[in-house]
């Protein structure tokens, strides 16, 4: 991670486009009937749990088994491809782009997974943190907690089956923790932001920054 | 009668042999039996036995790790026994009271399955467990994922790590195991929710016989994942059907129907009521919540509300 960070490059790129794009593709081979059009808003999964699902995007038919895709996020439909409709599609085909506005939450948190060292998710399963690791967060602050390679930080549990995470990345202090004990997380996704313990006092500086710029765009 | 020492894997051989399999081909799945169990001979082909021990866990560990040092490996379906546990716990550091009557254990199995297959390994253990259980007492049931419970009091629960060695990287599934056999007094905190085979039964045990059907059980049901998995894949068996094993655990399991609520540490943060309406194919719990929306859960625990 550079020690320069181009504040005003960062924020112009912001300022132009406010948004972030979700690229909807086919999870798996089948036939593609849509269940929104271009321009449509669409709601993220609510309740307390999330566990009602988004507005239904498409269906995907596979060997007679109908299966619904539901938006994950809360935005617009920007761009269909409607061609597809009712055609065989691969997996991994794109099928459509979600549009949503950034919040100044979602901008900082952009920057900051851009500057720091991003461990995720091995598999989709729930994630808490190793006793050890969890009990120097109790007493001290994920900040003040340094973790290196080797380390085994987190535990994934699947099925009742709970397997160690050994950390894989630079040596670095606990910035920013993504996941909530007992909430899935999928393959992938970030579980945790590390930095080098001098490098926090650079993040402070970014997350200042654009605290105080984004009221003025 | 209560003691291990009847426990060898020449036993467990003989009675796989001689009771398990004939057992075995008069149920569902009938001569198909002989090649599920050859595929599960593994389980116990080593069994140790402690008077005491910390945690059979820890031990497991060592020896991978001491072994992978020397060049060498574990074996799998090492089965490691203690008559009883010093610094035994649960999931979340609960604490697991592991005294002299009970059968309590590790079993070391390398994983050589799918990840389709292997994500049903805990269930395996539940679904033997019940089995052997049901032998002496036929109220026994499965609530999921895999605590075994009788009248609604645990008699046995597993605590299952996967446990990456260091030298050959290979995966390890540790499959920890307490069950309360003839041990009879519990912890004051225990004391309302866990109750011992004897206790169910009227009557004391043979630890060693017990382990055995407990072993075998192990055997079939582990072997049932090896033989499903290469009837799929050798397409002899539609993929798209029910695991056998979650039909049996169906069978054996009294959470559907259930008002229950779920956490991921059930205990200390209790997250929702729901009903359980069923298990999906991949043995995730199907719940639905008051205002009917529906969740499918593959981790965390339930506790029934009546």
């Amino acid at each position: 991670m550079s020690n320069e960070i181009d504040f005003d490059e960062i924020l112009a790129k912001y300022r132009s486009d406010p948004y972030n794009y979700i690229q909807v593709r086919a999870p798996h081979t089948g036939v593609i009937n849509y269940r929104v059009d271009k321009g449509q808003a669409v709601d993220a999964p609510s309740g307390e749990w999330q566990h009602i699902p988004g507005t239904t995007l498409f269906e995907i038919t596979r060997e007679k088994n109908r299966k619904p895709l539901c938006s994950p996020i809360t935005g617009i439909v920007s761009e269909l491809k409607a061609e597809l409709e009712g055609c065989f599609v691969e997996a991994g085909e794109k099928l459509m782009t979600i549009r949503y506005p950034l919040k100044k939450k979602d901008i900082i948190e952009n920057i900051l997974k851009e500057v720091l060292y991003l461990f995720r998710a091995p598999e989709k399963a729930k994630y808490f943190f190793a006793l050890d690791v969890q009990s120097r967060i109790d007493k001290k602050g994920a900040r003040s907690v340094i973790i290196k390679p080797g380390d085994e930080i987190l535990t994934m549990s699947l099925m009742k089956r709970d397997t160690p995470v050994y950390y894989a990345g630079e040596e670095g202090v606990i910035h920013s923790v993504y996941f909530e004990p007992g909430i899935s997380v999928d393959q992938g996704e970030p579980l945790i932001g590390v930095c080098g313990a001098d490098k926090v006092p650079l993040i402070q500086k970014v997350i200042t920054r654009v605290k105080a710029e984004w009221d003025n765009i | 009668m209560t003691s291990t020492v009847g426990l060898t894997a020449a036993r467990l051989r003989s009675y796989c042999r001689d009771v398990e399999l004939p057992a075995r081909r008069s149920g569902p799945l009938g001569r198909a039996a002989d090649e599920i169990m050859r595929y599960g001979a593994f389980v116990g082909s080593v069994i140790e036995r402690h008077k005491r021990l910390e945690r059979a866990m820890l031990l497991a560990r060592e020896q991978i790790a001491v072994r992978e040092r020397a060049g060498e490996s574990v074996v799998s379906g090492t089965t490691i026994i203690a008559d009883s546990l010093t610094g035994s716990r649960g999931r979340f550091a609960r604490s697991w009271h592991a005294p002299p009557g009970g059968l309590w254990g590790t079993l070391v199995v390398v994983n050589t399955l799918l990840p389709p297959s292997f994500r049903l390994l805990p269930m395996v253990a539940g679904i033997a467990c019940c089995e052997a259980v049901r032998d002496y007492c036929p109220a026994a049931t499965v609530r999921w994922i895999n605590d075994v419970l009788i009248g609604g009091r645990k008699v046995g629960g597993f605590l299952c790590e996967s446990f990456i060695g260091e030298g050959s990287g290979e995966e390890f599934c540790l499959i920890g195991f307490g069950i309360n056999v003839n041990n009879e007094s519990f912890p004051e905190e225990l004391r309302d929710d866990a109750t011992s085979l004897s206790l169910a039964a009227g009557t004391a045990v043979d630890l060693s016989e017990f382990g055995c059907r407990f072993l075998a059980a192990l055997t079939f049901n582990i072997g049932l994942l090896y033989y499903h998995e290469d009837h799929v894949l050798g397409q002899r068996i539609d993929a798209g059907a029910a695991h056998p094993l979650l039909l049996r655990w169906r069978e054996l399991s009294d959470s559907l129907g259930r008002s229950v609520v779920y956490g991921f540490d059930v205990i200390s943060r209790p997250q929702y009521r729901a009903v359980v309406t069923g298990i999906d194919n991949e043995g995730g719990l199907c719940l639905t919540l008051t205002d009917g929306s529906r969740i499918v859960e593959h981790s965390g625990e339930i506790r029934y509300l009546m």
